[in-house]
């Protein structure tokens, strides 16, 4: 074979063969399956299922609340990378290994306990009910659990470029008389961003994906607080098979489009960097 | 001036990184900062840059204290080894970057860009990343860069350290240009003596936070003042000797070098001489030499370097305990006979060596350093104290960093103190501090030591040394001694100048406050050593007690012109074992007036 190349692991045929049937079993398959399911509908059937009322508020629901969880964890999450990379404080190694805590986390336990802390006799539902924000049960919860489960996905993509910022950058940006507000905005932010981007994005694909913890702390109202997986599980429920491809379908072309586009962005951002030799 | 530093101290963990700095650098001057990795001259340079706060004393830039001023209003141009560049920004963006910060209208900018692109080669590039571009290159950049907002001065770190020599010598040309076209002052850190050379309108020397010795390079290389200087600028075989009336001489050869540096005092002692390996000439027997003979040899090591020959030649007769230490070893007993030698393609033609052939060797040139401190003997009653007393940590790591020697010598009177030594007390003497320190002292001196120090058994290295003379005929000595001393420990000197209570009190202040001044001026202009002062009243030896108790890891460099003072007016001092390293400094009155010229 021409295209050929040295490497430790053995034979291209044999692992290319084997990256191939896993992608396949495990990826491929199922969606082909998935859109198979779909296409056996009518195009009119697809299209009334799809543009549903309930089915169009899910879909705002799901990705808006992702996107908003998203950008939350982004922003929060760049301040906790920041704080453990840059800073030695008694309790780091701690709060370091705390960020993976709802990786671990069974998502219905997180859901259970967001609902209780927040509801609206819960320790911190009851300060925020006298102010008038409720949290159970509205589509602040949905994405308040959203944020839980995406957090350290970013903390965990961007620490390692936090890490490789040099000081030195920021020495010779503020000798050329950058404030630190500037050095923040113009130096490190850029260097941090193909990192954060891929923190969002991670975030962002767990969050659209999420349900067990959703389905505790969001009420499930039609039309208010429904999240696209629930109403895939409750037309499942009522056998209507079709019907929750064809939602599986739209969400996954929805994502599909958006992880791409956020991709090539990463991938165009990224060149400007090119690893950047030393 | 363009940059006056005044005894800029930076600790780190409570010892001196950067340690009493006082230095100036004149207008356009291209100053080179010298010394090995460790020796506080990046952290020196980030003071200078306003990246890092000094702990004591005091920064000016063109006139302007700029001591407690960031390093944003400082405005230094600053280059970094790694260039530390934008990568995410072009060239040009990255030129442009200070004049952006500081909203500079868009043509002037680019005005000013393609001016400093043409300064550094490298017109045309505007557009590139760094990333695109070579080491050299990016490191053009970077000075293009930080040369943009035409700073006060030019700052560079170690900027060839990344970089392979032939770019290195095209670049640092470049710099040296760039540096005159535009006449800034520019303060160049690195180790590497040759770059230093190579660039420097002058040199200054750093170890251990000290700024040892500045000066023009030549001046440098031809007359160190330190062994530290001596053995980094360039290679140097370290030489014992004595001084006699009728000059220099090796261990038991008697050489009158007719270029030899006299050294100021009549007396006779031991001093470290510089011998340069380009100052040593061989011939096949002392008869064909044309300068000095100072020993027979046997060449042991022949190595060919291109334009020169280098070797090793071990020395034979007397002159093998002179030597204490070549450029390559640090004192090892195995290699403290074998001279460093290098010869010129001429040379070698004249007289061919072959390796394990004998040749007689003379000296063109020898250079005498103005220390006190040439090497250790530790005196101890018997073999087993003497041995425990050379294996001393602190005296190891002295020994070591002055690559001078420690001799082990038990004397009997050292307990009994009536009898005379068996051999004359040379070098420095080194005794276990005890209940009889005193009567050690005194028997020492009265056996022609001048420096005696006296080690307790459990002491680190000091980390503040105190400096107090008994009267002024002791000061030029003891500032000699602390001096010396003082280049190879990263200790903070302070001298502590004591009046007696009572005395007229007040009235006596501004005496007190001129002899401080004059001491400290004194230590600076005449021995390169800055120090701290402190005005006491009170009794000398419970002050000095008192001072030595509150610091943390002290020692004491005390001077005395009679030994009488040891015991009556320092006498408090020596009644308990002490617990921290003395060095008693001792110069009969008539002979110290002598040495003042």
């Amino acid at each position: 074979m021409s295209f050929r190349q040295p490497s430790i692991l053995p034979g291209f045929g044999l692992t290319l063969g084997f990256s191939t049937f896993f992608l396949s079993a495990i990826v491929l398959v199922p969606l082909a399956a998935l859109v198979m399911k779909t296409a056996t509908m009518g195009w009119s059937d697809f299209w009334r299922v799809a543009t549903d009322a309930r089915a169009l508020a899910s879909y705002r629901l799901s990705f808006g609340a992702s996107m908003l969880a998203a950008t939350l964890n982004s922003v929060f999450g760049f301040i906790i990378a920041w704080t453990l990379v840059r800073y030695e404080f008694p309790g780091r190694k701690l709060i370091d290994s705390l960020i993976d805590m709802p990786f671990a986390l069974p998502t219905a336990v997180s859901g259970i306990a967001l609902t209780a802390v927040f509801a609206e006799n819960g320790w911190i539902g009851q300060y925020l009910a006298p102010l008038g924000i409720k949290v159970a049960y509205t589509w602040i919860g949905v994405v308040v659990a959203l944020t839980l489960i995406g957090l350290p996905f970013v903390v965990r993509s961007v620490q390692p470029a936090i890490a490789e910022v040099q000081r030195d950058l920021e020495d010779a940006a503020e000798t050329l008389g950058a404030g630190r507000f500037t050095i923040f905005r113009r130096i490190v932010l850029p260097t941090v961003f193909p990192a954060l981007a891929t923190g969002f994005t991670l975030a962002f694909a767990r969050a659209v994906g999420e349900y067990g913890s959703v389905i505790f702390i969001a009420g499930n109202l039609p039309m208010r607080t429904e999240i696209t997986p629930l109403l895939i599980v409750i037309k499942l429920e009522q056998f209507d098979y079709k019907g929750a491809a064809a939602l599986g379908f739209i969400m996954l072309t929805m994502s599909f489009v958006m992880l791409l586009s956020i991709n090539l962005l990463q991938a165009w951002s990224r060149r400007r960097m090119v690893a950047a030799g030393r | 001036m363009s940059i006056t530093l005044d005894q800029v101290t930076k600790r780190y963990q409570g010892s001196p990184v950067v340690n009493d700095v006082s230095l100036e650098v004149g207008e356009g001057e291209f100053y080179v900062l010298l010394g090995p990795s460790g020796s506080g001259k990046s952290t020196l340079l980030r003071a200078i840059a306003g990246l890092t706060g000094v702990d004591h004393g005091r920064i000016a830039l063109h006139g302007n204290d700029v001591t407690h001023v960031s390093a944003r209003q400082r405005g230094v141009g600053l280059v970094f080894q790694n260039y530390a560049l934008f990568r995410h920004m072009t060239v040009g963006e990255n030129i442009e970057f200070a004049l952006k910060v500081r909203r500079m209208k868009a043509a002037e900018r680019r005005e000013r860009r393609k001016e400093l692109l043409r300064l550094v080669a490298l017109e045309g590039m505007d557009d590139r990343l760094p990333t695109q571009l070579s080491g050299g290159q990016q490191q053009r950049v970077a000075v293009a860069r930080a040369l943009a907002h035409k700073p006060p001065v030019l700052l560079l770190d170690e900027p060839f350290g990344a970089l392979d020599a032939k770019i290195r010598e095209e670049l640092r040309r470049t710099i040296r240009q760039v540096q005159r076209e535009l006449k800034i002052t520019t303060v160049l850190v690195t180790h590497d003596q040759e770059e230093a050379f190579a660039m420097a309108d002058r040199i200054g020397v750093m170890n251990l936070g000290r700024l040892l010795e500045s000066g023009r390079p030549d001046e440098l290389y031809a007359r160190p003042a330190t062994r530290f200087v001596a053995t980094f600028l360039g290679a140097a075989n370290l030489l014992l000797a004595r001084q006699t009336e009728q000059g220099i001489r090796f261990g038991a050869a008697p050489v009158n070098a007719r270029r030899v540096e006299k050294l100021e005092g009549g007396r006779e002692q031991e001093v470290v001489a510089v011998l340069r390996p380009e100052e040593v000439e061989l011939a096949p027997t002392r008869d064909n030499l044309r300068t000095n003979f100072i020993a027979n040899g046997i060449v042991e090591e022949q190595v060919f370097t291109g334009a020169f020959e280098r070797m090793r030649v071990r020395m034979a007769d007397g002159a093998a305990n002179a030597h204490i230490a070549s450029p390559n070893t640090n004192g090892g007993n195995g290699s403290a006979a074998l001279l460093d030698v290098t010869r010129t393609q001429h040379e070698q033609r004249l007289f061919p060596l072959a390796l394990g052939q004998s040749v007689a060797i003379g000296v063109r040139r020898i250079h005498v350093l103005p220390t006190p401190l040439s090497s250790y003997t530790a005196y101890g009653s018997d073999e087993a104290s003497c041995e425990r007393l050379s294996q001393h940590p602190f005296l190891v790591e002295l020994a070591s960093r002055m690559k001078t020697r420690i001799i082990k010598r038990s004397e009997a009177p050292l307990v009994a103190c009536d009898a005379p030594a068996s051999a004359p007390v040379s070098g420095v003497a080194v005794i276990a501090a005890g209940q009889k320190t005193a009567e050690q002292l005194q028997w020492l001196l009265q056996n022609g030591a001048g420096e005696v120090l006296v080690l307790p058994a459990h002491s680190s290295a000091p980390q503040r040394v105190l400096i107090h003379w008994a009267d002024d005929s002791a000061r030029r000595s003891t500032l000699a001694v602390a001096a010396s001393l003082l280049r190879h420990v990263a200790a903070e000197a302070v001298y502590v100048g004591i009046l007696p209570e009572g005395s007229g009190g007040e009235s006596q202040r501004p005496f007190g406050v001129r002899t401080l001044l004059d001491a400290r001026s004194e230590a600076q202009a005449v021995h390169g050593l800055e120090m701290r002062t402190e005005l006491r009243f009170g009794a000398a030896a419970d002050e000095l007690q008192r001072q030595l108790t509150e610091s943390q890891d002290p020692m004491l460099i005390l001077g005395v012109s009679d030994p009488a003072q040891l015991r009556g007016t320092f006498g408090a001092l020596f009644t308990s074992g002490s617990t921290y390293p003395m060095m008693i400094v001792y110069r009969p009155s008539k002979d110290s007036e002598g040495a003042v010229e």
